[in-house]
């Protein structure tokens, strides 16, 4: 008896190989593509973008003027585009060599960046270094371009301010390429952190045990995003309706940041970044492969929920209080959870078995 | 007609089939170790460490997530509108700004502590003054006596105005060391090298001890275990004749005013999670709280605050095993009980009752028998904590440890962070633990990539 259900077993396993090991290869090519075609491309323009932040806040600091501090500022809201972009794969390096917080922790620390304008400390590259992570990157340099409510003029930048500000965006396109240097070409004696991730499932890989690890990694990465996006970065400021919840509060420009966070989402979903013209084999490919119907539903789940921030009234700081504003960011959040809930109840599993 | 019997024939084989697989299976589900038992997540990626225990309710789920906002949340300097009350010193900013995506930290500047006290009685109550160590929270009682001018930890940094205690620079010394097989490893060994912020060095009378963040996850399961589950496997007189002589410590519980079984931290100084977390904002970040207020009574956050910020680590999941059915990670497992890992790194407890109900009575695989052990010379700081001498440790849980760089890359082992690897942590082991090191550096090679294979599934 046992038997006749071993042969049965082993006939069932040999007639499943064929196709699990085409399974196996397109989930290879995923977290290749994952890796090659989203997470360093994206990266790389926030170095292109960090570059111009310096060079923007190099010429408004050096020739204070209307014209170099709209270029300053806009190259700031361009540079946010590939960050939060990058919100659905923020693993890595990114994370343990404390990239992410020299970037854009948050809130500014007000009373001790005042500290430092008040101050006559040497503004030197280890001074910055040292600085507390809510002293630097991006909003600080947030504070000091578009003051507190977006309403900073030429005439308020004090010597003092232009020259932390010029030095915060040196430091910042520093940690920038520092970031992308660690996932393209290793970092203190560490392998590339694209390594790591396109190995999933090697005897030696010491943080992807398997391949279906890695692909995991996507789904989860995606799942933390949109919860971050629904119930803190949205559900938050519909909560307490001010406006100190709000991301870039200072700049005006938070809800830019959710929608960023969605394309985010939705490069990892479809395996592109469509600005960097790259393409592959992605999680979509393993959705449609099994439930075409579920791909499209979830297509139109990440479309509805970019549309919905879009119908929300803009700058959300000044129409935090308006019903129609609150009437639509609800709907966003509304919109982001069912996304939310179809990545976690449909797409994980199908991943995870 | 005539193909009737062959039909009947292709039934039955089928149905005997059936009948195995799904016994097979059945045994499959039964044997499956859930790590935290019903309370286990599946999660194999770099967000393993921070997911709500499944099964809360809903109402759990929402403090889990309140709590959330609140470990994650970057205190800064008043007067501030948001998150007000940071130092005014300091080693982070945030909960998250050491334990990063709740996992295992880095001996660097940020998430290395350095614990300091000396010979010498430790102050009471009364001779306690918090002015001369910065409000540093300092549990009286037969514990560290503080060192005038840093208090019992040495806090890096410090909001404008006010200079750091010191700094640390960490040297490592390299040392190699042979296997059974004459394969060869090296280990290293951290040397602390602290300036104060005066530019002098500490004196010698000072004794120091390097920490790393643990994983803060599957707490709260920790919590609901029973004391006297935790004393069934305490033996301090080795009666039993096992070499292993494991015994609880017992610290200072600052709300009951009492001694009690310690449970948390490195060498379990720390008897719950409320105190563990409220100690942790006052040392760690300079946030005072309703367990150690301002001198003047008042506090940074409020008890809400600080409760949830507990609730949270007590509700974060512990991620299940994977590849339970490779042979090579059951090789491990079996080697793991063979060369007794497990007489200290106990595979299974139970929880008894709990507060949070869904935590409450089950059965859990942590790896851990939460009780004090020498461990040798090599591992020891000479720094004791309450009934923790200068070469004891408390037996850290194992769970999870597998997604350790999954979680954070390039994040090291062992309460300094010393251990590159798990390779590097077992050999590290003396003491008690000097057998069991000795069983596996006497094992053959297959045999120990076996044993790091299981410890990798967990």
């Amino acid at each position: 008896m046992a038997f006749a259900g071993m042969v049965l077993l082993g006939g069932g396993c040999s007639s499943v190989l064929a196709p699990k090991s085409q399974s196996r290869n397109l989930e290879v090519a995923i977290i290749t593509n994952f890796a090659d075609g989203v997470i360093i491309p994206t990266y790389q323009q926030l170095v292109a973008k960090a570059a111009k932040v310096s060079q923007t806040t190099d010429a408004f600091t050096t020739n204070p003027g209307a014209e170099t501090l709209k270029a300053a500022r806009n190259a700031w809201i361009a540079a946010r585009e590939p960050w939060e972009q990058s919100e659905a794969f923020a693993f890595g390096p990114a994370d343990s060599l404390g990239y992410d917080a020299d970037l854009d922790d948050w809130p500014v620390n007000e009373t001790d960046v005042q500290a430092v304008i008040n101050s006559n400390d040497k503004l030197t590259p280890e001074y910055i270094a040292n600085l507390q992570t809510t002293q630097k990157g991006f909003h600080t340099m947030e504070l000091l371009l578009f003051g507190t409510n977006n309403n900073k003029k030429v005439e308020d930048f004090s010597p003092r301010e232009l020259a932390y500000l010029k030095a915060l965006a040196t430091a910042f396109d520093g940690t920038a390429n520092s970031l992308l240097e660690s996932w393209q070409e290793g970092i203190q004696g560490n392998p590339p952190y694209r390594e790591v991730l396109v190995t999933a499932g090697d005897e030696n890989n010491q943080a992807y045990l398997t391949v279906t690890a890695a692909l995991e990694e996507i789904v989860q990465g995606v799942l933390g995003c949109l919860d971050e996006v629904a119930n803190e970065k949205i559900g938050e400021p519909l909560e307490t309706q001010e406006t100190d919840g709000l991301e870039s509060r200072f700049s005006h420009t938070s809800l830019q940041d959710f929608k960023n966070n969605l394309l985010s989402v939705q490069n990892a979903y479809l395996g592109t970044v469509p600005t960097a013209g790259t393409w592959g084999k992605s999680l979509r490919d393993l959705v449609a492969g099994t439930d075409p119907a579920l791909d499209k539903r979830i297509e139109m789940e990440i479309e509805g929920a970019i549309a919905a921030l879009d119908a929300v009234p803009a700058p959300i700081e000044t129409n935090i209080t308006s019903p129609d504003a609150l009437v639509k960011l609800e709907a966003a959040k509304t919109a982001v959870e069912a996304l939310f809930s179809t990545m976690e109840q449909k797409v994980l599993p199908l991943v995870q078995s | 007609m005539k193909s009737f019997p062959i039909l009947l024939v292709l039934f039955l084989v089928g149905a005997i089939a059936a009948i195995i697989i799904s016994i097979f299976l059945g045994n499959q589900t039964a044997a499956t170790p859930l790590a935290g038992g019903e309370t286990t997540v599946f999660n194999r990626a770099s967000s393993a460490y921070e997911q709500p225990s499944a099964g809360l309710s809903e109402e759990n789920f929402q403090r889990h997530g309140e709590g959330d906002i609140a470990f994650e949340a970057v205190f800064v300097t008043p007067p501030a509108t948001i998150n007000s009350g940071l130092g005014p010193l300091f080693n982070n900013a945030s909960c998250v700004g050491c334990h990063i995506r709740n996992g295992r930290g880095l001996p660097e500047k940020g998430q290395l502590l350095v614990r300091v006290s000396q010979n010498g009685v430790p102050p009471s109550n009364e001779e306690f003054s918090e002015k001369d160590y910065y409000a540093e929270a300092i549990a009286p009682a037969e514990n560290a006596t503080p060192v005038p001018g840093l208090g019992t930890q040495i806090q890096e940094q410090g909001v404008y105005g006010h200079p750091p205690e010191g700094k640390v620079e960490i040297a490592w010394q390299e040392q190699t060391g042979k296997y059974g097989d004459e394969t060869t490893y090296s280990l290293r060994t951290p040397e602390a090298n602290i300036i104060q912020s005066n530019g002098k060095p500490l004196p010698a009378s000072v004794m120091t001890s390097l920490r790393i963040p643990p994983p803060v996850f599957g707490l709260g399961l920790l919590e609901a275990v029973e004391d006297k589950t935790i004393l069934a496997n305490s033996d301090p007189e080795d009666k039993n004749g096992d070499g292993i002589s494991g015994h609880p410590n017992q610290v200072w519980d600052i709300e009951k005013e009492s001694l009690v079984l310690g449970r948390f931290g490195w060498k379990a100084n720390q008897p719950n999670l409320i105190q563990q977390t409220a100690s942790a904002y006052v040392n760690d970040m300079g946030v005072t709280n309703p367990l150690f207020r301002e001198p003047d009574g008042s506090e940074d956050i409020d008890r809400k605050t600080l409760e949830v910020a507990a609730f949270y680590v007590q509700t974060l999941a512990v991620p299940a095993r994977t590849l339970l059915k490779d042979s090579k990670v059951k090789r491990g497992e079996e080697l793991f009980a063979q060369a007794k890992c497990s007489s200290c790194h106990v595979s299974e407890l139970s929880t008894g009752d709990y507060f949070i109900p869904e935590l409450a009575h089950q059965k859990i695989h942590p790896y851990t028998d939460m009780l004090l052990h020498d461990m040798g010379a090599g591992l020891a700081d000479g720094r004791p904590d309450f009934q923790a001498t200068g070469t004891e440790w408390r037996t850290p849980p194992l769970w999870g440890i597998g997604l350790t760089q999954t979680v954070l890359p390039y994040s090291t082992y062992l309460h300094d962070g010393r251990a590159r690897t798990l390779e590097e942590a077992i050999l590290w082991h003396g003491g008690e633990a000097e057998v069991a090191k000795e069983a596996f550096v006497n094992m053959s090679s297959s045999d120990r990539s076996a044993l790091l294979r299981f410890l990798q599934s967990l």
